[in-house]
């Protein structure tokens, strides 16, 4: 079952990743900081900025 | 052994798609095909391509590794980068455009999205991969630029722009023609406006950073608003309000467009885009699933009478216009915007490129022959009634019923009044544009895995949703990058216009974008052939020739790289379209058929309204239109023809050895990163 586990992680990682869940974890590591809302409107305005920078693709 | 398995299942399953005729074959068959040819190709042509051609070195940093800075530069697992990289560039292309090409039957449709996406698609995606990830992650533009030259930089830039206004108009379309008529549809997707307006609010002031937990209500709310849709559909108060015909639904979107561009991006737009996003690749599994479990049989044969190029959903010959009108399900220039913008800068080792940059193509053409399939298994009669314009077969039901019937595709009035009733529609005739055909197609399959015949309705809706959904994103998304782009290219005439806080400048640069692509869908929707016959086209052409840039970018690259060794590997596929682009769009300007050639279109109005016959209230801006539509057309000719030769300059000089060869890849750096961090 320890394959079952893995790919449950995997599908769980790669929604986060896509929510951008993992990036903010990663953002608050990086910089020493601790979760907020407004850490969380900084990170996220910046974030969205570059995402929608590129057009979504056809 | 076991390759030689999957081969020998690959040719036998070809094979049968190919020769079977005169019976319903099953759809498991195109997907056997499908997988075992993709399969082989992966292991063999993508693992070649890595190994010899690109030679990926797992001991070389990766920009991820080197330029690190945890937001866009991350060593990111390959699993995670891969569905990550096939989210972005899984759009409604590889679902409309095979289900518009299914006109010519099932096999040519289905050929192509297996053999251009192993020999093409894929190839494009993973060579400008690769070639991003060699140097630092740079852009399409860039590389174009640097390695072709200042032309080929500026045609990228331009063909981006062209495509993303054309995009824009076409997807917009579909939706209009999916929504007209429709009060269920248009409820439904009216609602998930406030509802992405809440997450986005949720969001930014209730649960900062709870993404998914915002997403998953979202998701109940969007499910709940499908089942409020049925109750609006039949309120006779409600019904009216919602029951809106192609021209206001254009104007709505429009407008919705323009609000959407100026509107703070964590309102409206990134809510939606992340609840679409999970949406699309839940429902593509279960598609998939769908048809493994209902293996249904497909209705339309291999070949209709229309590969004769007299097809009631768009004119024109199975070459050009079956490889332009799919377009993006077996090759997509827009791929490579994406294989140059986010995921290089995720790959954590240079082998992880090959599954990401092969594999994710073969996926998305794999989401093709899904969209394939449930177009096929509509009887072709309801096909044809549900995707043949008015102007084409007649503008009442029984008109049109006896045009289709005479084509050889027996469809009645009571069928499909009994359709319409089952999926709560009023009517399903002239629902133009693919998205409707494909919710029913999907809707039978969903119905027959669970819920039965009792639950049609609700499965096409919520089929309908879906495409609505992540379109209206793709219409928020471009409308507020071409505003970008204005607002960069202005801001060289006059600063403040360039200053995306200096709001008058953001309403401006909007305005012109919104009103750029709004033509073009209001043009659509008055097009008595039903716009499609005319904007699919165009946006396939620009489409291709986006990966003929992405393939002349490639094919430098591998000619610096080794000389003409491996040049046929990108060479055949830009051959081939360049060549289809060329013929499509040549065709589209000059084709002497009033239903293929834009200038005979206009010339044919021209003499109807000089003789009298013609709408004089309506024909001089249906002139118009096609002349205009012509003109684009030679603009995207003189651009391929333009690269084309600006790259054969290049290559010449490198094999003649009076042009510098020099690749540009960034320095070798040693991989510090260790197994767990992967």
């Amino acid at each position: 079952m320890s394959w079952l586990r893995r790919a449950l992680e995997l599908v769980w990682g790669l929604l986060r990743e896509l929510a951008d869940e993992s990036a903010y974890q990663r953002h608050l590591a990086l910089h020493g900081r601790q979760h907020s809302g407004e850490e969380w409107r900084r990170f996220s305005e910046e974030r969205l900025r570059a995402k929608y920078a590129q057009a979504k693709c056809c | 052994m076991v390759w030689v398995a999957v081969a020998v299942a690959a040719a036998v399953a070809l094979g049968a798609i190919a020769v079977l005729r005169g019976e319903h074959i099953n759809s498991m068959w195109l997907v056997v095909a499908a997988a075992s040819t993709y399969a082989v190709s992966y292991r063999f042509y993508g693992k070649f391509i890595a190994a010899r051609v690109m030679a990926l070195d797992d001991r070389r940093a990766t920009p991820a590794e080197r330029l690190r800075n945890g937001h866009d530069f991350e060593p990111t697992n390959r699993w995670i980068v891969l569905g990550h990289h096939f989210a972005a560039i899984a759009g409604p292309g590889p679902l409309v455009g095979p289900v518009l090409a299914a006109q010519f039957g099932y096999l040519p449709g289905t050929l192509w999205i297996i053999i251009g996406a192993v020999l093409g698609g894929a190839v494009q995606d993973f060579v400008i991969l690769f070639a991003s990830m060699r140097r630092d992650g740079k852009s399409l533009g860039q590389m174009a630029r640097e390695e072709i030259g200042k032309l080929g930089g500026f045609m990228a830039l331009a063909a981006v722009l062209l495509i993303m206004i054309i995009l824009l108009a076409v997807v917009a379309l579909v939706v209009v023609n999916a929504l007209k008529g429709s009060a269920w549809g248009a409820f439904t997707i009216a609602a998930t406006m406030p509802t992405a307006l809440l997450m986005g609010l949720y969001l930014r002031y209730w649960r900062p950073g709870k993404v998914l937990e915002a997403s998953a209500m979202g998701f109940a709310l969007v499910i709940a608003s499908i089942f409020a849709g049925r109750s609006a559909a039949a309120s006779a108060t409600l019904a009216p309000l919602f029951t809106l015909t192609a021209m206001t639904l254009a104007i709505a979107i429009v407008v919705y467009g323009f609000l959407a561009s100026a509107l703070p991006v964590w309102l409206l737009l990134a809510p939606r885009d992340y609840l679409s996003t999970f949406v699309k690749l839940g429902v593509v599994c279960m598609l998939g699933v769908g048809i493994l479990f209902v293996r249904p049989e497909l209705q339309l044969p291999a070949f209709t009478r229309f590969v004769d190029g007299t097809g009631p959903v768009f004119a024109g010959k199975i070459f050009p216009f079956c490889f332009i009108t799919i377009a993006c399900g077996a090759v997509s220039g827009f791929h490579a915007l994406i294989s140059s913008g986010t995921t290089p800068k995720m790959i954590a080792r240079e082998s992880h490129a090959c599954p990401v940059g092969y594999g994710s193509m073969l996926a998305e053409s794999f989401v093709a022959i899904m969209a394939m399939v449930a177009a096929c298994v509509l009887h072709p009669g309801v096909y044809f009634a549900v995707n043949s314009p008015a102007g084409v077969v007649g503008a009442n039901p029984a008109a049109a019923v006896a045009t289709i019937s005479s084509w050889g595709f027996p469809v009645t009035v009571p069928e499909m009044t009994s359709l319409a009733r089952d999926v709560g529609e009023a009517s399903l005739f002239a629902r133009t544009g693919g998205a409707p055909s494909l919710a029913l197609g999907m809707a039978q399959i969903f119905a027959r895995s669970g819920g039965g015949q009792a639950m049609i309705g609700f499965w096409y809706h919520f089929a309908i949703m879906f495409e609505a959904l992540f379109i209206l994103t793709i219409i928020d998304a471009g409308t507020r990058v071409g505003r970008f782009m204005l607002q960069d290219l202005l801001g060289h005439v006059s600063k403040p216009l360039g200053r995306t806080s200096w709001m008058p400048g953001v309403v401006a640069t909007s305005a012109l974008i919104v009103a750029a692509w709004g033509y073009f869908l209001v043009q659509g929707v008055r097009d008595p052939l039903g716009g499609i016959n005319s904007l699919w086209p165009l946006f396939g052409i620009a489409n291709q020739l986006l990966a003929a840039i992405a393939l002349c970018v490639g094919t430098t690259i591998l000619l610096k790289m080794h000389g003409g060794k491996y040049l046929w590997i990108t060479c055949v596929p830009l051959a081939w379209l360049v060549t289809v682009t060329f013929v499509a769009a040549w065709q589209k300007i000059f084709s002497p058929i009033p239903a293929i050639g834009f200038l005979a279109q206009a010339n044919k109005l021209e003499a109807a309204l000089s003789a009298g016959s013609g709408a004089a209230a309506t024909a001089p801006a249906l002139i118009f239109n096609a002349r205009l539509d012509a003109a684009i057309c030679g603009v995207l000719l003189v651009m391929v023809a333009v690269i084309l030769a600006d790259s054969l300059r290049i290559w010449a000089g490198i094999l003649r050895g009076t042009r510098e060869a020099r690749v540009m890849e960034s320095p070798f750096v040693l991989s510090q990163l260790r197994p767990e961090e992967l």
